[in-house]
């Protein structure tokens, strides 16, 4: 169980975070302040093992309370903001990650995902196993009017996020894939694909071009001119497949 | 300069803001006249007793003199006034000097007492070199507020042009707003609480990405293809399988300088009198390429069998907003059309100088 505590000064904003909290397992919220101050308090009292935080608050600010606390007794945080700009300064504080309001569903989940990470290596406790490679995709089943039609995972450029299914771009064609992005993103082979958005994955030795956005983002241009967006969630383990990726 | 004639109360306010020491520089040259034309005497020890005491009575009156001139200018007087109030003060400085002249003589030995009635002789030493610094000042003085005015002008101007080029830019965003805001009550409406919850968080990211600071009014097309992509994956939601969107980039153009928000209004215009008025799936066509030097963009959509006719109001104001904006920024260094295509489509073609002219439109600010 990780322990967590929400602190905003609107009772919508941190119901909102409550809310999606319930449908993650593995969660225990302790408590909720709407203020600087009492927040402070109690995480010195009763610390949580991950906070999220509000940076824009009244009197005392989410990143104030961080650094009131010693650094020992700092517990991982998610921050929430609605600038941008508060962001930036945040990662000064080693904030684990900063969701943007409104807050993006996926987003939300991939922040408590690195959260619950962190915690573990936090406890020293082994990562989770590496699945073998036999268990990866080699070839897509897809539908195409009555006959089904099987396309090589070689072949695959990128694939994109269509509402609850998957577009796959292979050889100039689209194919719909009746599986989830996210799904799919488990199956496919790291050390081909990367997840580079939530509504993208694109093959890696497909990169042409990676251009840095003022945001922290990026945008990719793939062999082909397609240009695909890089949230800053991924760009990290982008860079590194792309590192090690011997088309680069 | 028009505006400084229209206000001469306020056209010696504006010479009076040249800094203090400047006119003094000016003042050099005359004393080094005045230096030359006592070097003959150098010899004489009487008489460059007076030439020397005649430099320094100079010397001495000047800033009291300038003092005295931005005073003048600072009241609002104009040449007519300031010009007969100076040649008189100067005459009366000129007859003090005089008189120092005589007491020089007395304690010299050379006079055996005052002369009054030589007192209005022999002036021009005195008044000359102050009547030539008061004229130098008021002309660095005017060279000065001539600048400070083009600046200004030049100024005012680029403002008036960002002020436009902002409002042409804020004239786009409300009918998209509207547009996703009545979507995102439909998926509440019908309990889609989580397309509803995505598709605010897609409008957040869109908004925090067109109403950030963007300091100029171009960034790199990485930027707005970005911004372009943003907004697609908003009306991915609301139009489903109905939109299908191919985008090709040629290589290296990533940094190119673009207007900001160039795309999204045509793309909206595609999707919105094009692709959304369809009954079956229509393709957007979004192409970017450099041929000659020069940055194309192409957009084509698949319109909806039944358009035939005058394009819709809607349509019409976007197409003349982005040509608006571009007429602004680029002036004739640009091409822009929008035409329905012999092949049914609607096609919008826009050619911008590439690379190294296009910074200099960037806003100071």
């Amino acid at each position: 169980m990780m322990r967590v505590a929400v602190i905003d000064d609107e009772p919508l904003a941190r119901s909102g975070v409550l809310a999606r909290l319930r449908a993650c397992p593995g969660i225990d919220v302790i408590a909720q302040y709407a203020d600087g101050g009492s927040a402070l308090r109690g995480l010195d009292a009763d610390p949580p093992d991950l906070v999220f935080l509000d940076i824009d608050m009244p009197i005392m600010r989410g990143i104030d309370v961080l650094a009131a606390l010693a650094p020992n007794r700092r517990p991982l945080a998610i921050l929430l903001t609605a600038h941008e700009q508060f962001a930036v300064r945040a990662f000064a504080l080693n904030a684990l990650d900063y969701l943007l309001k409104p807050i993006d569903d996926e987003r939300f989940a991939e922040a408590v995902a690195r959260a619950q990470t962190a915690h573990r290596v936090k406890q020293g406790a082994p990562g989770a196993p590496h699945p073998s490679p036999e268990l990866f995709l080699r070839t897509f089943m897809v539908r195409l009017g009555s006959r089904t039609v099987l396309v090589d995972a070689g072949d695959v450029a990128w694939i994109e996020a269509d509402g609850d299914y998957t577009t796959l771009h292979a050889g100039g064609k689209q194919y719909l894939v009746r599986e989830s992005l996210q799904r799919l993103a488990r199956r496919l082979d790291p050390a081909s694909f990367v997840r580079v958005h939530r509504s993208a994955i694109v093959r890696i030795d497909q990169v042409a071009e990676l251009r840095a956005l003022p945001n922290r983002d990026a945008l990719l241009c793939l062999r082909d001119g397609t240009p695909v967006r890089a949230s800053r969630t991924y760009i990290e383990t982008l860079s590194a497949a792309l590192g090690h990726s011997p088309a680069a | 300069m028009t505006t400084t004639a229209a206000r001469p109360g306020q056209n010696g306010a504006i010479l009076a803001r040249l800094p203090f020491h400047t006119p003094l520089l000016a003042a050099i040259p005359i004393t080094l006249c005045m230096v030359v034309t006592a070097l003959p005497y150098a010899g004489n020890s009487t008489a460059g007793a007076f030439r020397i005491l005649y430099l320094c009575a100079f010397l001495a009156w000047l800033a009291p003199l300038t003092w005295f001139q931005r005073m003048l200018w600072r009241r609002g007087l104009g040449w007519k006034a300031t010009l007969p109030i100076l040649l008189l003060t100067t005459y009366l400085l000129s007859l003090i000097d005089s008189v120092l002249g005589q007491t020089l003589a007395i304690r010299l030995g050379t006079a055996p007492g005052y002369q009054w009635s030589a007192v209005f002789r022999g002036l021009d030493g005195c008044w000359l070199p102050m009547i030539g610094y008061c004229a130098s000042h008021a002309v660095v003085a005017s060279f000065a507020a001539l600048g400070r005015e083009q600046v200004r002008v030049a100024e005012a101007q680029a403002g008036a042009r960002d002020a436009e080029l902002h409002a042409l830019r804020y004239q786009l965003q409300p009918h998209f707003l509207f547009n996703t805001l009545n979507a995102i009550s439909s998926l509440v409406a019908d309990h889609r609480s989580q397309d509803a919850r995505r598709m605010i968080a897609q409008l957040g990211d869109f908004l925090r990405a067109t109403l950030d600071g963007v300091n100029g009014h171009e960034h790199a097309l990485a930027d707005e293809l970005a911004l372009t992509q943003g907004y697609l994956e908003i009306e991915k939601a609301r139009l489903g399988a109905r939109l299908a969107v191919r985008m090709k980039v040629d290589p290296g153009l990533l940094d190119a300088p673009v207007p900001f928000l160039i795309l999204q209004p045509l793309v909206e215009n595609a999707i919105r009198h094009g692709i959304a008025l369809r009954e079956t799936r229509g393709t957007l066509e979004l192409v970017i390429t450099r041929e000659a030097g020069r940055l194309h963009i192409g957009i084509a959509n698949d319109l909806a069998a039944n358009a035939i006719g005058a394009d819709p109001l809607g349509a019409r104001i976007g197409i003349a907003n982005v040509g608006a904006r571009l007429e602004r920024l680029y002036g004739d260094d640009h091409a822009f059309s929008a035409s329905r295509s012999a092949d049914g489509r609607f096609q919008v073609a826009i050619a911008l100088p590439l690379a190294a002219s296009a910074p200099q439109h960037r806003m100071a600010a």
